[in-house]
């Protein structure tokens, strides 16, 4: 049971770091990004492909955060010309390219065969509930320390500035700041978080493969941060924590009620993720930590 | 329509005891042998898992029907993979962990097995899976021989095309492939087979998933002007392929793995279009009495053939196979029913087709499992090696001509 709770701390843990990035993103800047995944499975595969070659882990998963944040810079340079719903066109394109060539770039990626045998973090420690806790509690130090400075750029100037980007872009520029300047610093801030979340995803499950980075992934992140509150750091975390304890939870209650089976199930939760998404845009569109102040 | 308070109380004792039941299904049961279902309800394996997990089931009960192995009942739990590898690390953590069961059964797509595993081999519990990946034969994957699969491994596949390829005379083979491990597997397997009789292919394709029309790619292969096309390839594409090839009208014959080229193939293009088509599958012992065990169980689980889900004759067999294993180990110590695997599936044995009848043969000696999805026969790599059927389309029927073994 301890390593199975494990498990989904762990997994859970990723998607907060995954939730961080995006709230920076479209929560405090309003870019609409459908292509979180994208930068996540750059991630993944920079810190597989470089752990495999023989770098050690302390190098590699700083050097996914590195690559995705590149990534993300020709994103911002078309995010300067597109606003809304367009960029929010473009970027799932860019996760879905993404995809694409990882899966066509067989010398690097091996394809859509995927690479087996990534090594685990702390491999010394034989594996079990030792290993996990080891894990989870680098992760939850990266994730704490992806909250502080979550919280402190809220209330920099810097964090004034971006909100003033999603409040009303016009009028900062009348105020002559440079939008365009800090887009791209938080593109590249949010997507290097996946970059990170993508690495820590990479070493935990061992194996990776085109397939496990389908928009859907986006589309969790998406829900944590609707149902946890759009724009608050708090919501990003309470909001990933809620989506997979009813996730991995669903599987208990088919436990306990019987004559539900595994289809229904399946089809159940989905059904009600849509409907609390659905019940949240009309009843609490700020979400559970929501900003109530404004408005 | 008002509820009395009668009623409200009522259906509220009744909603109790729906939550109640199981506890007390549990009390009884406190010697069961647990084995999780791990199959792909949801996603890419979804038109497959159902029928797998459903058939794991009825060959649990059946196996309980006949007294259970070892004197012990075999309980299922059972989750699903959703045919991605992070929710089936987590699936096989809970079953693994929480229900603490004794083997995990019925992983699909290559990408979850390879994924679970590392966790299975951690546990040191048997993984039966019927993905066709080369890799889950060897270290890393299978380092402690706990990997079992019931599918022909891709390869396989491919090398089977390449003898039929040689028999039927062809000489310019071109491959198309849909874009997944699977697919390429298949092409891959041919072009390496094919190779290493001297010959050359002439075009190959890989496409993409889900597309509305695959003309571009037809063309291209069709350019390169082939007598025969091998695929690699899935029921929902096959079908657009074969129907835009037909209207081309050009001359070429085909060689489609079985899952592809089915009966359901053949009733959505008609006679005339897949006329000619040689549709390769593990011959998967249609004949034998476990099939025809397994192909009633089927049909009242999901109310077809059997002959529509070869992956659930193969979770059959895995439950079965596994069940006679401990039986015959006479105990549900993991080692030692591992050690068993291949003695009940022994080629010198006496033939048994159920449990039922192999637990009563174990009495007088070894026996040798002939499944339903195959004979098994598990090699040192805890592989099947079955053999394959090259079946004609003629007249809308399928024809076995010959039988391929590699």
């Amino acid at each position: 049971m301890d390593a199975y709770l494990a498990a989904i701390a762990i997994i859970a843990l990723i998607y907060m770091l995954l939730s961080l990035g995006l709230t920076l993103q479209y929560g405090l800047t309003g870019l609409i990004n459908f292509g979180h995944v994208g930068f996540f499975a750059i991630g993944a595969y920079t810190s597989a492909l470089l752990s495999l070659q023989g770098v050690p882990l302390a190098l590699s998963i700083p050097a996914a955060a590195v690559t995705a944040g590149i990534a993300a810079w020709p994103i911002g340079l078309i995010s300067l010309r597109l606003r809304d719903d367009y960029f929010a066109i473009v970027t799932l394109g860019f996760s879905e390219t993404v995809r694409l060539v990882i899966t066509s770039e067989k010398w690097l990626t091996n394809g859509v065969q995927g690479i087996p045998g990534i090594p685990r973090l702390f491999e010394s420690i034989s594996v079990g509930i030792g290993a996990q806790l080891a894990v989870m509690g680098v992760l939850l130090v990266v994730t704490l320390a992806a909250i502080y400075a979550m919280r402190r750029i809220v209330a920099s100037p810097f964090g004034r500035v971006i909100e003033a980007i999603r409040d009303n872009e016009e009028a900062l520029q009348a105020l002559g700041k440079d939008p365009a300047r800090f887009k791209i610093q938080v593109l590249i801030l949010g997507s290097a978080l996946a970059g990170i979340a993508g690495a820590f995803y990479a070493h935990y499950i061992t194996y990776i493969v085109p397939d496990q980075f389908i928009p859907l992934v986006t589309f969790y992140v998406w829900m944590a941060i609707i149902i946890g509150g759009v724009g608050r750091v708090s919501g990003a975390v309470v909001g990933t924590g809620l989506l997979m304890l009813f996730l991995e939870g669903s599987r208990f209650l088919r436990d306990i009620v019987p004559g539900v089976s595994e289809v229904e199930m399946a089809s159940l939760r989905i059904g009600v993720v849509g409907l609390l998404l659905v019940l949240f845009t009309i009843y609490r569109p700020q979400g559970l930590m929501g900003d109530f102040t404004k408005r | 329509m008002k509820t009395t308070r009668r009623e409200f109380l009522g259906s509220v004792a009744a909603g109790a005891a729906l939550i109640a039941a199981p506890a007390i299904v549990r009390a009884q049961g406190a010697d069961v042998i647990r084995i999780g279902a791990l199959c792909p309800i949801t996603g890419a394996g979804g038109p497959y898992g159902s029928g797998m997990q459903k058939m794991i089931i009825a060959a649990a009960e059946a196996v309980n029907a006949a007294g259970g192995a070892a004197g012990r009942k075999i309980e299922i739990v059972a989750e699903d993979t959703q045919t991605n590898p992070q929710a089936a690390v987590l699936a096989a953590k809970k079953l693994i962990e929480v229900n603490k069961v004794q083997a995990i059964l019925g992983t699909w797509s290559s990408g979850v097995s390879l994924a679970v595993i590392p966790l299975t081999n951690d546990a040191g519990i048997p993984l039966m899976h019927c993905s066709g990946a080369p890799a889950l034969s060897v270290p890393p994957a299978n380092a402690k021989g706990l990997g079992f699969r019931f599918q022909a491994t891709n390869e396989r596949f491919g090398r089977a095309f390449a003898e039929i390829c040689e028999k039927e005379g062809f000489k310019r083979p071109a491959t198309m492939a849909f874009n997944n491990a699977s697919g390429i597997g298949n092409t891959e397997g041919f072009a390496k087979a094919w190779k290493a009789k001297g010959g050359e292919v002439v075009e190959s394709v890989v496409y993409e998933p889900n597309q509305a029309s695959y003309r571009s790619e037809l063309m291209k292969v069709l350019a390169a002007n082939p007598d025969v096309i091998v695929t690699g390839s899935y029921i929902a594409d096959t079908t657009i392929i074969l129907r835009e090839w037909f209207q081309t009208g050009q001359p070429v014959k085909w060689i489609i793995p079985g899952w592809a080229a089915n009966p359901q193939l053949v009733e959505a293009l008609g006679n005339e279009v897949v006329e000619g088509i040689i549709s390769v599958d593990s011959v998967s012992n249609e004949g034998s009495e476990a099939f025809k065990v397994y192909d009633e169980a089927y049909q009242k689980a999901m109310g077809q053939p059997g002959t529509n889900n070869v992956y659930a004759a193969m979770t059959w067999d895995m439950m079965t196979l596994l069940a006679l294993a401990i039986e015959a180990a006479g105990t549900a110590d993991i080692p030692a029913v591992v050690a068993k695997l291949r003695d009940v599936d022994h080629a010198d044995g006496k033939k048994v087709s159920t449990f039922a009848e192999g637990k009563e043969a174990l009495k007088a000696g070894k026996i040798n499992y002939e499944g339903a999805s195959s004979s098994l026969d598990l090699d040192e790599y805890g592989d099947v090696t079955p053999d394959f059927g090259a079946y004609f389309i003629e007249g809308g029927k399928f024809n076995r001509r010959y039988i391929v073994k590699i």
